[in-house]
C-alpha cells in the first residue's frame, strides 16, 4: 500500500522534473560574445557614475574625513 | 495488482531518462553558444588603478555576531540583525544607534529595511519573518507594535521587501521561498524547487520586470517569475552550499558566493556561467557578495575575515580588505554606491568607502 503512495508520488516529481527541464532547455538564448558585450557595455557607461571609479573627493563623502586647513 | 507496480516502475525509470537525457540537451544547447570567455571580451577594457578603501566607520553594539544587515534608500541608515536576538537601526554616519529591538529568538539571520525607510523586517530562528513600524516616540515600545507576516516550518535565511513596504519575498532553510503581503500576512506565492535549505535571494532591478534569484544548499542558484510561482532558469555549477546571491545592476546577469571558496557570474540571456572569481589562495567560503554601481567591482566577504574586490569583467582581484577579527557574514554596497558595509562574528559592522 504505502509502496504504490510511494511511487505515485515519485512519479509526480519526475514528471514535474521532466516538464521543467523541457521548459528550460527550450529557453531563447543569447551567445556569450553578444552577452558579454553588452555587459561590458553597461560598465562602461555607468562608469563615471560609480563613486568607487571615480573617486569622491573628501569634502563630499561623507565618510571621508575632511582634511583640516592648515594656517601657513 | 503486481503487474500494475511494475507498469508504474517502467514509467518512473522512463520518465528519469528522459530527464538525464534533457540536462545532455541543456548542457548542449549551453555549450553552443559558448563562442568566447567573458575576460577575453574585456581585454579591450582598461585595468582598473589602486585602490585605496579604508574602514571609515566601525559600528559597535552587538553582543554576538552580526548576521545580516542592510541599507535604508535615505543612504545613511543601517539595520542589522545578530545571535544575540538584536535588531539595530544605525546612523552610520554618526554611528549612533536609533533604535533597538530584542527578537524572541536567537540567530536573526536576515533583517531588511522598508522602501519607505518606516519599518524594518526580521527573523531567524523562529522561522518567521516580522515587520516592525519604526517611531520616534521614545515612549513606544517598538516590539508592540511587532507584526508576523511570514511562516515558515524552519529558519528564515533572507528577507527583502519588494519594490513597496507591501510585499515581502521569504527564503526558509525549508527550501522554499514565499512572496507574502505585510498587511494580511496572506501568502501569495510559493516557490518550490530547491532540493535544501535556501539560503539567499535577490530581487531584479525593478526595470527588468517581476523576477527573483534565490541561492541554496543544494549548490543551485533559480531564477523565479514572481507572479507564476515557476522556476524559469537554473544554474548548478557552484561544489558546495550558495551563500550570497546578488543582481548585476543592469539585471541581465547575477553574481554567487559559495562555500566552496569561489563567487561566480551567470549570464541570463546567454543562460550560462560566463566568470569565475577564484584563487589558489583563497580557500575559505564567500559569505556574501554586492556589486558597485556600474557592475565592474564586486565585492565579497569571506570566512577567512577578509574582503576579496574582483574586477568583475577581467575576473581578477584588484584589491584585499583586513579589519574583521572573524567571519564576514553580510556586506552590502549603499544605494548611491560611495560605500559599502560589512558585518561580522566579530560583533562589529564597518562601512568601508
Amino acid at each position: 500500500m504505502s509502496g504504490k503512495v510511494a511511487i505515485g508520488s515519485d512519479i509526480g516529481q519526475a514528471r514535474r522534473a521532466v516538464e521543467q527541464l523541457r521548459m528550460e532547455a527550450g529557453i531563447e538564448r543569447v551567445k556569450v560574445s553578444k552577452a558579454a558585450s553588452d555587459l561590458l557595455q553597461f560598465c562602461m557607461e555607468q562608469a563615471k557614475s560609480d563613486p568607487f571609479l571615480v573617486g569622491i573627493p573628501a569634502a563630499t563623502n561623507p565618510f571621508k574625513e575632511k582634511k583640516p586647513c592648515t594656517i601657513l | 495488482m503486481a503487474t500494475d507496480g511494475l507498469h508504474e516502475n517502467q514509467t518512473l525509470a522512463s520518465l528519469k531518462s528522459e530527464a538525464e537525457s534533457l540536462k545532455g540537451k541543456l548542457e548542449e544547447e549551453r555549450a553552443k553558444l559558448h563562442d568566447v570567455e567573458l575576460h577575453q571580451v574585456a581585454e579591450r577594457v582598461e585595468a582598473l588603478g589602486q585602490f585605496v578603501m579604508k574602514t571609515r566607520r566601525t559600528l559597535k553594539g552587538h553582543g554576538n555576531k552580526v548576521l545580516c544587515m542592510d541599507w535604508c534608500k535615505d543612504k545613511r541608515r543601517i539595520v542589522s540583525s545578530s545571535q544575540d536576538g538584536k535588531v539595530i537601526v544605525w546612523d552610520s554616519f554618526t554611528t549612533n544607534k536609533e533604535h533597538a529591538v530584542t527578537m524572541p529568538c536567537t540567530w536573526v539571520m536576515a533583517c531588511a529595511y522598508a522602501p519607505s525607510g518606516c519599518a524594518i523586517a526580521c527573523g531567524g530562528l523562529d522561522n518567521k519573518c516580522s515587520v516592525y513600524p519604526l517611531t520616534f516616540d521614545k515612549n513606544e515600545n517598538m516590539a508592540a507594535k511587532k507584526k508576523s507576516v511570514a511562516m515558515h516550518t524552519n529558519y528564515l535565511s533572507a528577507c527583502s521587501f519588494t519594490n513597496s513596504d507591501m510585499q515581502i519575498l521569504t527564503a526558509s532553510g525549508d527550501g522554499t521561498c514565499a512572496l507574502w503581503d505585510v498587511e494580511s500576512g496572506q501568502l501569495l506565492q510559493s516557490f518550490h524547487g530547491h532540493g535544501a535549505d535556501v539560503l539567499c535571494l535577490d530581487l531584479a532591478p525593478s526595470e527588468t520586470g517581476n523576477t527573483f534569484v534565490s541561492g541554496g544548499c543544494d549548490k543551485k542558484a533559480m531564477v523565479w517569475d514572481m507572479r507564476s510561482g515557476q522556476c524559469v532558469q537554473a544554474f548548478e555549477t557552484h561544489e558546495s552550499d550558495i551563500n550570497s546571491v546578488r543582481y548585476y545592476p543592469s539585471g541581465d546577469a547575477f553574481a554567487s558566493g559559495s562555500d566552496d571558496a569561489t563567487c561566480r557570474l551567470y549570464d541570463l540571456r546567454a543562460d550560462r556561467e560566463v566568470a569565475v572569481y577564484s584563487k589558489d589562495s583563497i580557500i575559505f567560503g564567500a559569505s556574501s557578495v554586492d556589486f558597485s554601481l556600474s557592475g565592474r567591482l564586486l565585492f565579497a566577504g569571506y570566512n577567512d575575515y577578509t574582503i576579496n574586490v574582483w574586477d568583475v569583467l577581467k575576473g581578477s582581484r584588484v584589491s584585499i580588505l583586513f579589519g574583521h577579527e572573524n567571519r564576514v557574514s553580510t556586506l552590502r554596497v549603499s544605494p548611491d554606491g560611495t560605500a559599502f558595509c560589512s558585518g561580522s562574528w566579530d560583533h562589529t559592522l564597518r562601512v568601508w568607502a
